[in-house]
């Protein structure tokens, strides 16, 4: 390559420091230069890489638990990922997309080659068996030790524990697939139960309309169809970045309108909404109630038709007191309820306008729009049924659609918008892999956890209260959990309440002491038991507070990750690097910890990892053509499997296992209207006798005592069968000491949970480019603002009934007056002298409390906020990275 | 050849999620500080108690939107006019581009430029910005940015031929008016962009920029 050529006059003299990139220690040097993993003399390697072929993109997993999936790839050279790239294995076109990455997924590689990742297994330096100095835990020093005496000390611990106290000694909570299979084999262990996303909607939809989870949305092309739609606290620009903004932007373009509801003019609001109407968090419930009223009063069938009689009679019941379902007290119906006959107050908009700030001229304008238009799609997200007492809104939102005929037509829903890319549009085209866990093994031995018989994976618990009072069932809401364990006793089931006494707690594939409400109390509790091991990526919060700390291998590390990606797309990602450092994979542990009380480790993990990708790939499926039924999507020979090292069967499918190794992503073409087509609930809707729901009544019930007998049995509260409005635990009416005369009580602010840009949960907070991009916020309107004295950018205290957190706030109009928000997942950073939270973990302001269905109630929260008057809080951007040892 | 590459923008699609900035970030390995893209949110509202209901506020003439640039490879570089070495040139495609082995890092460019586009590596001590990813273009494929948008709001091409396919709205707050430096770029307007010159916004995200 010549001096004067093309790619010298292009890239200017660089320097050419062709270093060995073998040696992490080599890659990862100096803060600045391990940013970008790559020191600065290199930069131009990558084009002169390309122009002489110097490295391979590989398939490269973002497997991050937020809303949606996009598809990522490394270009590697000499064992380095030096850039990374997204989804160009087609032509991009609406009936099959390219699955283009997020900024999130995009920078993994500045996530993953950091300083402040776990390299060796440590020790908290206080630690003793028993737990030492167990108040030194989140302050005390670390100290590096072997795996052979990290392992060895954990197993000799465990089993004191065990014989001293039992099974019931253990809390892992939903701590992936490898390690239940090691605690089960073990005895048993104490888990966690609740919806985390869903709210109140997983209940309700499978009680109340008899729908299963993957079934609630109609497919992406079938909305093109829709005229008008509605999206509740519905904000896909940050919660379903990638194909679902990139949808409703083309459904906008297509000449669709846009109204939004939402505390805060989103991104989607400012992108593609034609109107936006704020309604105060935690009291949709009661603006829906108010939008029914309008409907139930004005409607007249001749002259002002607003209501689908015919889709109530015919496909409802509890509607009104002649339609209600057998052995349901008449006066217990949804219209009279709206108007008030019995309780004495009609909900009308100006009820309605009092509690959730929106003007009663626009609660009717709303409710007439809805009727009075063909074809709505209302899509409402889960963020306002994580509300305490929040179990009603599913009920009235079913209703409105019922109301108005929206359902199970062509280019009409009424529903919410599910939070996983696998879940999401309807039933899958494509099937295989796993989700939400480290790794799940194909054809490993069947496991239970005895300590929760019965109940199979992450949605076995639900609906099944009943069986919360057995001997042999051990689930702690994950609401009340820290609480529970802070004072040793939770709730079991409707009246009952039962000791329990951890000793140890194991957190894997988690950061629950962040996420999980009653960040103070966890604390508490993680200072009280005997034991507490970490198995994580980096020295989360968890970690902290931990004992035992085990470095854990990313999905870049290990050979490979098959994931569903939305209904049309499957995904097989690869091995990017080696193993950082000492970190080993998650099934590896098991095994080990196992061998070390006692088990056969072949019990416990049955094959290798490579080939349980390989068992996975196998198993995948795709729709046949004719939607009958499925069938194997890979082809594989016996040569293949030769080549590449497994055992299996030979089978045939629709691509090779080598092409579909090297692409990473298999795409599923579609055409609008084809037989892919979902609407959810339509075979019901075209013929009710021959397709009823799988409900008592077998129609969508509106009264519904299945959902109210399952609350109840929860242990926390009574429903009625109705839909109801209960001010909520936190909602806007506590903000009120005096809520006749308005005047405000001790914590007068509404504050409530986004979910932001810079990270997924908890998952990438830690990770530079990505907190240059977006600013750790706190948004608080002018108004409240003006009245403290705070200008924006200021250091302020917000103080909740159970914590204290400084943030540095931004002053935005886009925040509706007495609301408040803060990104959630922050890592928690509490100053031991005054115990202030300075990272920002919204779950110190949260309370550890179970209401309703033990769903989560994060968006009902009060707050007082004052200007700091301390040393002003640094942005995180601004600070170091968070290194778990120093080097010596 | 190509007489005038230039970058085609769709604020009516751009919902600011910045994955252009960091695929940019990411394939010229900038380091903390130094983003040849950026995103920039602009827009206003207020809140005024309602005439009725006085203890309501209602939202009031509330608008925002996003504009995502890096260097707009002007046809009139006002950043070549000031270099005093020639490292800042134009080649005959249209790109604007630092020749690293002139530039002496004085910072003219930057000082000049109305976008912002030429910004100093103090590691490296010359200016740098972005080339367009001409490096990729050579080799047939998209620049970093384009490929990378979820929304799709980006495209690279000739800009005669933009223009022909998008209009020429090269100017929409808060970029400076189209006169100064004559930018290569044909923009798509959000619904309620306002001209360059006549905005009653602000910017929304001042410390992300």
């Amino acid at each position: 390559m010549s001096e004067d050529g093309f790619l010298s006059k292009v890239l200017g003299k660089a320097n050419l420091n062709r270093r060995s990139f073998l040696k992490w220690s080599a890659a990862i040097g100096g803060s600045n230069v391990l940013v970008g993993g790559i020191p600065e003399g290199f930069k131009h390697a990558v084009p002169l890489a390309y122009a002489e072929e110097k490295g391979r993109w590989i398939p490269a997993s973002c497997w991050s638990d937020c809303g949606s999936k996009g598809f990522n790839k490394a270009y590697v050279v000499n064992g380095l990922p030096v850039r990374q790239g997204t989804d160009d294995t087609i032509k991009d076109k609406p009936n099959r997309p390219q699955l283009r990455a997020c900024a999130k997924g995009r920078s993994q590689r500045n996530h993953l080659l950091s300083a402040s990742r776990l390299k060796y297994p440590m020790k908290r330096k206080h630690w003793e068996p028993g737990g030492g100095n167990k108040e030194l835990r989140g302050k005390d020093e670390w100290v590096r030790i072997s795996w052979d005496e990290a392992l060895d000390l954990m197993a000799k611990e465990m089993l004191r524990i065990k014989e001293k106290h039992g099974n019931k000694a253990f809390l892992c909570v939903r701590p992936g697939e490898p390690t239940e299979r090691l605690m089960s084999e073990f005895g048993g262990y104490v888990n966690g139960w609740g919806e985390h996303s869903g709210g109140t909607y997983s209940a309700a939809w499978h009680m109340g309309w008899g729908i299963p989870f993957s079934e609630l949305e109609n497919d992406r092309l079938d909305l093109e169809n829709t005229e008008l739609f509605v999206l509740w606290a519905s904000n896909p620009a940050w919660s379903r970045l990638g194909m679902p903004m990139y949808d409703m932007s083309r459904y906008k373009k297509n000449g669709a309108k846009v109204i939004v509801v939402d505390p805060y003019y989103s991104a989607t609001a400012q992108a593609v909404a034609d109107e936006w109407i704020p309604c105060r968090p935690a009291t949709d419930t009661a603006m829906l109630l108010g939008m029914a009223y309008v409907l139930i009063n004005e409607d007249d069938p001749q002259n002002d038709p607003l209501i689908d009689w015919d889709f109530l009679n015919k496909y409802t019941v509890g509607f009104d007191k002649d339609h209600m379902p057998k052995g349901a007290d008449p006066k217990d119906n949804f219209m009279d309820y709206v108007l008030g006959t019995y309780d004495g107050q009609p909900k009308t908009p100006q009820w309605a306008s009092e509690i959730c700030g929106t003007p009663p001229e626009q609660i009717r304008y709303l409710a007439r729009r809805i009727a009075t238009t063909n074809k709505v799609s209302f899509r409402m997200s889960p963020a306002p049924a994580r509300v305490h007492n929040a179990d009603s809104l599913p009920q009235v939102v079913m209703t409105l659609g019922a109301m108005t005929g929206h359902m199970g037509k062509r280019g009409e829903m009424f529903g919410h918008d599910w939070g996983h890319s696998f879940l999401a549009e309807g039933y899958p085209l494509l099937t295989g892999g796993w989700m939400l866990t480290p790794t799940s093994y194909v054809n490993g031995k069947k496991f239970e956890n005895p300590l929760a018989s019965g109940f199979k994976g992450y949605f076995g618990a639900f609906w099944r209260t009943d069986r919360f009072e057995d001997e042999d069932v051990w689930l702690i809401n994950y609401n009340e959990l820290w609480h529970a364990l802070n004072v040793g006793e939770y709730t079991a089931g409707k009246n009952k309440k039962r000791k329990v006494d951890v000793k140890m707690i194991y957190h894997v594939y988690n950061n629950k002491m962040n996420q999980f409400p009653g960040t103070m109390e966890c604390i508490d509790v993680h200072r009280k038991v005997d034991f507490v091991v970490t198995q994580n990526l980096f020295l989360n919060p968890t970690a902290q507070y931990s004992d035992l700390v085990l470095p854990v291998q990313s999905h870049w590390e290990r050979y490979g990750y098959v994931r569903m990606g939305y209904r049309n797309q499957l995904l097989w990602t690869s091995q990017v690097m080696k193993p950082y450092f000492e970190s080993q994979s998650d099934s590896w542990i098991s095994r080990e910890v196992g061998k070390r009380l006692g088990l056969d480790p072949d019990e416990i993990i049955h094959c290798s990892f490579k080939q349980n990708v390989f068992d996975h790939v196998a198993n995948c499926k795709v729709i046949k053509d004719d939607a009958s039924g499925y069938e194997p999507l890979v082809t594989i020979t016996n040569q293949d499997m030769k080549e590449f090292g497994f055992e299996g069967k030979p089978q045939k499918g629709r691509i090779s296992v080598k092409e579909f190794k090297e692409k990473g992503i298999y795409h599923i073409e579609r055409k609008k209207g084809d037989q892919f087509e979902h609407i959810p609930y339509k075979a019901f809707i075209d013929n009710p006798e021959k397709n009823p729901r799988n409900t008592p009544s077998g129609k969508f019930e509106i009264h519904c005592q299945s959902y109210a007998d399952y609350i109840t049995g929860c242990g926390w509260d009574e429903k009625s069968p109705l839909a109801e409005y209960v001010p909520p635990l936190e909602g806007y009416e506590s903000t009120f000491k005096d809520w006749k005369n308005k005047i405000k009580g001790e914590y007068p602010l509404q504050q409530y949970d986004l979910h932001v840009l810079r990270r997924v949960h908890s998952t990438l907070d830690n990770t530079p480019w990505l907190q240059e991009a977006f600013l750790q916020s706190f948004w608080m309107n002018p108004i409240d603002a003006e009245k403290r004295g705070i200008l924006d950018r200021d250091t302020i205290l917000i103080r909740s009934k159970y914590g204290k957190v400084l943030r540095n706030v931004t002053i935005t109009q886009l925040i509706m007056p007495g609301v408040v928000a803060i990104g959630q997942g922050a890592w928690v950073n509490i100053d031991e002298e005054t115990g202030i939270d300075r990272g920002g973990c919204s779950n110190v302001l949260h309370g550890s409390v179970s209401t309703g269905q033990g769903h989560m109630g994060l968006n009902s929260c009060n707050v007082q906020i004052e200007k700091w008057k301390g040393e002003p809080l640094k942005y995180d951007h601004q600070l170091p990275p968070l290194v778990p040892i120093k080097e010596a | 050849m190509a007489k005038q590459l230039a970058f085609y923008f769709d604020a009516s699609t751009c919902i600011d999620c910045k994955t252009c900035q960091i695929a940019c970030k990411d394939k010229n390995n900038n380091p903390l500080g130094l983003n040849y893209r950026r995103v920039v949110n602009y827009g206003a509202g207020s809140w005024i108690p309602d005439a009725v209901h006085k203890e309501l506020f209602i939202p009031t003439n509330f608008f925002a939107y996003n504009v995502s640039s890096a260097c707009m490879h002007c046809e009139e570089p006002i950043c070549v006019e000031v270099c005093p070495t020639g490292a800042m040139h134009k080649r005959d495609d249209g790109i604007v581009l630092v020749d690293d082995s002139k530039c002496v890092g004085c910072r003219l460019c930057q000082q000049a430029c109305p976008y912002g586009a030429p910004q100093y590596n103090e590691a490296k001590g010359v200016m740098t910005k972005c080339d367009l990813c001409a490096d990729l273009l050579e080799i047939g494929q998209e620049t970093a940015c384009v490929a990378s948008c979820p929304q799709r709001a980006l495209e690279v091409g000739e800009l005669a031929d933009l223009r022909k396919k998008y209009g020429s709205i090269n100017a929409i707050e808060p970029l400076p008016k189209a006169i100064y430096t004559k930018p290569s770029i044909v923009i798509t307007p959000h619904p309620r962009s306002q001209y360059s010159g006549k905005g009653t916004g602000k910017i929304l995200n001042p410390m992300e920029v």
